[in-house]
């Protein structure tokens, strides 16, 4: 929102929510660099950190909502200042529960490491992704920031890579669990892992689509990418 | 609040090029738009934009002044209101105005009603009667005053006395009312009542509203008008207008960005 409103206390109120988002995204992602940590390292500390912290991540999703709720009945938003709000709140949801998906990481490391952990299972190979995840994190808050629709494409396209990695892992966790049942139960735990991560990377596309919704005014949601090319355009 | 289909969207008026002048001073510029029948088509914009001009225009209350002129053509069910051969009187009976104070006549509050309808139809009293309780019923009064017909209109609130003046305008059956910033001068209950009146009589009526308060415009208009300097900015559903405007000018108005 570079341009300013006739009441600056508007603008000022929009800029907080900005700022809180852009918080709660750093925080989302510092948690999930920390989760794969606790994951390559197998470091109960680590992963036990991850899951404290998600109290923070629900406690923006609180006081966001509160500050878009009393934006929305105090100064009835219109056109973009109507889209951005709805699009925060859609945003912000997503942060949560992509914060969601990095607690179930920490807490699943958590209890494989209880458990004896799996050496000789790929583990470190979901770094890989992991780092795909967080990088698309990354750039999806910047790309928010700057309310960048070629980079919000960008991102949306490049969730494909996420999913390709999943797909590859998961192959190769069946080869591991067919060789040697034993590892069926630790290879279901990473199973897992992997589908969390590439949830966070499904979030981070949601947010994504809300970028274009407050520059173009076009619900990309469940579109072709086509579609999306077209609309931010 | 979404537009009809095309097919079956009939008319009121009709702008076409339409200028408006105060001696030299333009007031409006080229003004092309429809008034869809039985819609609330809104008007917004900055002071001195136009708008009210615009309403004026649409039944001669210009004429009144000397020195205002008018060009163009504004079509109503296929006449031409800017003609000078128009019966002004007649055009007021189907076009009916609402103006931002309550106006109401230094009469009975019956009188008020009865007053415009005997000097267009002949009417005997029982036909009065039912006329004026028609005419306030349909301006969602008539429980608050049948107790009191005789009384001045003067004595009511001035929400009351704005729903009056609806009631007066309604009472000559007119296919058009224009209402100029009908609830600037009322509480938000009033307003809050005014707005709901405007929803029942779109079912029988043509409304054209002019507003300050853009939450008015988007509460109970079927279109909206954004005019600035006496040029149609931009008009389109309300919906859109509010959502996605197409014109950057349009939303830094409407969000507040004006200026």
């Amino acid at each position: 929102m570079p341009d300013k409103h006739i009441s600056s206390q508007f603008d000022a109120e929009l800029n907080t929510i900005s700022t809180l988002v852009l918080e709660m995204g750093g925080l989302v992602e510092s948690q999930l660099h920390q989760a794969v940590y606790a994951l390559v390292h197998m470091s109960r500390e680590s992963a036990e950190q991850v899951m404290e912290n998600e109290v923070r991540i629900n406690q923006f999703e609180i006081q966001i909502d509160q500050a878009v709720i009393s934006i929305i009945g105090r100064r009835q938003p219109t056109a973009r200042d109507l889209r951005f709000l709805m699009a925060i709140s859609r945003a912000t949801q997503n942060l949560e529960r992509a914060g969601d998906e990095v607690a179930r990481i920490a807490r699943m490391v958590k209890s494989i490491v209880d458990s004896g952990s799996p050496r000789n299972l790929p583990s470190s190979e979901l770094r890989v992704a992991a780092d795909l995840a967080a990088g698309m994190l990354r750039k999806t808050l910047d790309a928010f920031a700057r309310l960048d629709t070629t980079m919000a494409v960008a991102i949306i396209r490049s969730d494909d890579q996420i999913d390709n990695e999943y797909n590859g892992f998961m192959r190769k966790l069946i080869t591991y669990m067919m060789e040697d049942p034993r590892t069926i139960s630790a290879s279901l735990d990473l199973m897992f892992l992997a589908k969390s991560i590439e949830r966070v990377g499904d979030h981070a596309k949601n947010i994504a689509e809300q970028i274009i919704f407050i520059v173009k005014g076009e619900d990309v949601r469940h579109s072709s990418m086509e579609k999306v090319e077209s609309a931010a355009g | 609040m979404t537009p009809l289909d095309p097919a079956t969207k009939k008319n009121a008026l009709e702008l076409r090029d339409l200028n408006f002048f105060y001696g030299k001073f333009q007031g409006l510029k080229d003004v092309n738009l429809d008034i869809e029948e039985r819609k609330v088509t809104a008007f917004i914009g900055p002071s001195g934009c136009g708008k009210s001009t615009l309403l004026r225009t649409l039944n001669r209350m210009y004429s009144l002044y000397p020195g205002q002129r008018a060009e163009g053509t504004v079509n109503f069910y296929g006449q031409n209101i800017l003609d000078a051969k128009q019966d002004i009187n007649l055009l007021r009976a189907r076009i009916g105005m609402v103006f931002q104070k309550p106006t109401p006549f230094p009469m009975s509050i019956y009188d008020n009603i009865a007053f415009g309808v005997k000097l267009y139809e002949n009417l005997s009293s029982a036909e009065m009667d039912d006329r004026v309780e028609w005419a306030l019923s349909k301006a969602a009064l008539w429980n608050e005053v049948k107790d009191k017909l005789k009384q001045s209109g003067l004595s009511l609130s001035g929400g009351q006395q704005q729903r009056l003046c609806i009631a007066r305008s309604v009472a000559v059956k007119p296919s058009v009312l224009l209402l100029d910033e009908p609830t600037s001068a009322l509480d938000p209950i009033s307003t809050g009542k005014v707005e709901e009146l405007v929803h029942e009589l779109k079912q029988d009526y043509t409304i054209a509203i002019v507003t300050h308060n853009m939450q008015q415009a988007a509460r109970c208009s079927d279109y909206t008008a954004y005019m600035y300097l006496g040029e149609m900015i931009e008009f389109g559903s309300t919906e859109q207008i509010f959502f996605k405007p197409s014109k950057t000018a349009t939303e830094d108005y409407i969000t507040g960005r004006f200026g």
